[in-house]
């Protein structure tokens, strides 16, 4: 299966993110890493260049809050092209502090699929490989 | 200038011709009534006369160079992939097509010298269907080549009639491999300019290829510091009578691309001084720091209207900030220049000739202070006796 990652917006935890890498690669998925800096328009292209079946958005300072609102605005621009993706999103979700039963469902509703705040990474990949088997 | 013992350097430019010998660089202004060559042998006869065809290079940028359309599946990566190679191929004009959109994107009239279709890596299929061939069937095209993922490629050949098909662009890691379009584009560059009536008469003078100037430009890049003191990141700006380039090095861009190359160009293919002086004001019009920048230089818009030299320093003067405002944050461009980050701005062509060091600086200076509310202030370097050209020419 095919994972696009890397970190969104102005963020540069570059060895969580090659931590991610690694971990997915070692689970066997095959990983396009777009690194850190990255903008949301950018995940989303690369998920239509590889036809990924995962889109997999880490944030460490909060930073995705901001970005990540305009996911259904996107989703709705590519159309059936991003159908079949699964959106997941993890790390450190919010400035400052917040409940994760606030945030979970909020991040849901801006249009992912999974979503872990604060939560190991072994977890977040677990639940991950679970949500796609069950999927299939 | 050793290397330029018994060696002729000609660039044909918009508006210029320059003659570069072991002597001197001289400049004639183009008769537009007159064919290229006729123009060139008529008022530089003595000197041609003076070498053989083995020995005399031509660069030229007065053809227009190819019109592209590009036809991509996402802005970040095909699109921006196909883009950045065209440019550093010398090609201008530059249009772009997003595939989600095709069937919403009105179909050029005018006649594309060639259309670049591109998408996907190559384990990738099924990319591209009958809403491409509908919108081909209404295109009206020279060359057509293809630079996606290679599951697509027989589909493609069967339904695009004289589709040329090289290696994919974007590779299993999503990165950007250049080097077989470039090749293929820079070839149709040459064999356009080998068929222009008005260019092809070069050849009875020359028994060299003739190049395009920006390609020619952007050899000399690595090799600037060999002329000039130069701190990097550095731009280079051409402002010439049609056109103005820019080349940059990419450590002022946040990019997803990974190339080898240090330096990208960028053209703006309707910022001139002579020929596209119109556009130009146009830009200048609609830009709202414009009238202030104008106040600065103690003239009114009026200056426009009026065809003297103070009117064409200004144009230069005007070009400069445009250009500056195009590639920062200020104007969502093509590409943002981090130009805080920027140590030296190079400027070259006929602007080095005009307007003065201190003018220039005053434009930058101003730039920074209005734009980007920065005092930051990179050094000018002027290239006044067009080395960057006869330095790419004897190394090329």
């Amino acid at each position: 299966m095919k994972v696009v990652t890397g970190v969104v917006g102005n963020d540069i935890h570059v060895v969580a993110n090659r931590l991610i890498e690694l971990s997915l690669q070692a689970r066997g998925f095959e990983v396009f890493n777009l690194g850190v800096n990255t903008y949301l328009e950018e995940f989303v292209d690369a998920v239509v260049e590889t036809n990924a079946d995962i889109l997999l958005i880490s944030s460490l300072n909060g930073e995705a809050e901001g970005w990540c609102r305009e996911v259904k605005i996107l989703k709705a621009k590519y159309g059936n092209l991003l159908d079949n993706v699964v959106f997941m999103i993890g790390g450190n979700l919010v400035v400052g502090t917040g409940d994760a039963s606030d945030i979970i469902p909020r991040f849901k509703n801006y249009g992912f699929d999974l979503v872990f705040h604060q939560i190991d990474l072994n977890t977040g990949l677990d639940e991950l490989e679970k949500f796609m088997k069950e999927r299939n | 200038m050793s290397k330029l013992e018994n060696k002729l350097l000609i660039d044909v430019g918009s508006t210029y011709f320059k003659l570069c010998t072991k002597d001197n660089v001289q400049q004639h202004f183009r008769d537009f009534n007159k064919d290229i060559y006729d123009d060139l042998t008529y008022k530089c006869a003595d000197i041609i006369k003076n070498y053989n065809k083995e020995n005399i290079h031509i660069c030229s940028s007065a053809n227009g160079g190819l019109s592209t359309l590009i036809i991509g599946i996402t802005n970040s990566f095909s699109l921006k992939y196909a883009t950045n190679i065209a440019f550093n191929s010398g090609i201008n004009i530059i249009d772009t097509v997003l595939f989600r959109d095709i069937e919403k994107t009105s179909i050029p009239s005018d006649l594309i010298d060639v259309v670049i279709v591109v998408g996907g890596i190559d384990s990738v299929s099924n990319i591209f269907d009958e809403r491409l061939f509908k919108f081909l069937d209404g295109l009206n095209y020279s060359n057509i080549v293809y630079v996606g993922s290679e599951k697509d490629s027989a589909f493609l050949k069967e339904n695009i009639q004289n589709l040329s098909i090289l290696p994919n662009i974007i590779n299993e890691k999503l990165h950007v491999e250049e080097e077989n379009l470039k090749e293929y584009l820079t070839n149709l560059y040459q064999a356009d300019i080998m068929g222009k009536e008005d260019i092809k008469h070069l050849y009875n003078i020359t028994s060299n290829q003739i190049f395009s100037t920006p390609y020619i430009v952007n050899k000399t890049l690595p090799m600037i510091d060999s002329k000039f003191k130069v701190a990097d990141p550095y731009i280079l700006i051409d402002i010439g009578g049609a056109t103005t380039d820019i080349h940059y090095s990419k450590d002022l861009v946040e990019e997803n691309m990974v190339t080898e190359n240090e330096y990208d160009r960028l053209v703006f293919k309707k910022l001139g001084v002579y020929k596209s002086k119109e556009s130009l004001i146009f830009a200048a019009k609609n830009n709202e720091f414009v009238y202030e920048l104008l106040a600065h230089l103690k003239v009114t818009e009026n200056i426009f209207e009026e065809s003297s030299e103070k009117a064409t320093r200004i144009l230069m003067q005007l070009a400069i900030f445009l250009v500056l405002c195009k590639v920062s944050a200020y104007r969502k461009a093509y590409v943002n220049l981090k130009l805080n980050a920027l140590n030296s701005i190079v400027l070259t062509g006929g602007i080095t000739k005009v307007l003065k060091q201190e003018e220039i600086e005053d434009i930058v200076t101003f730039f920074y202070k209005k734009i980007l509310n920065s005092q930051h202030n990179p050094t000018i370097v002027m290239d006044n006796n067009y080395d960057v050209w006869t330095l790419g020419m004897l190394e090329k």
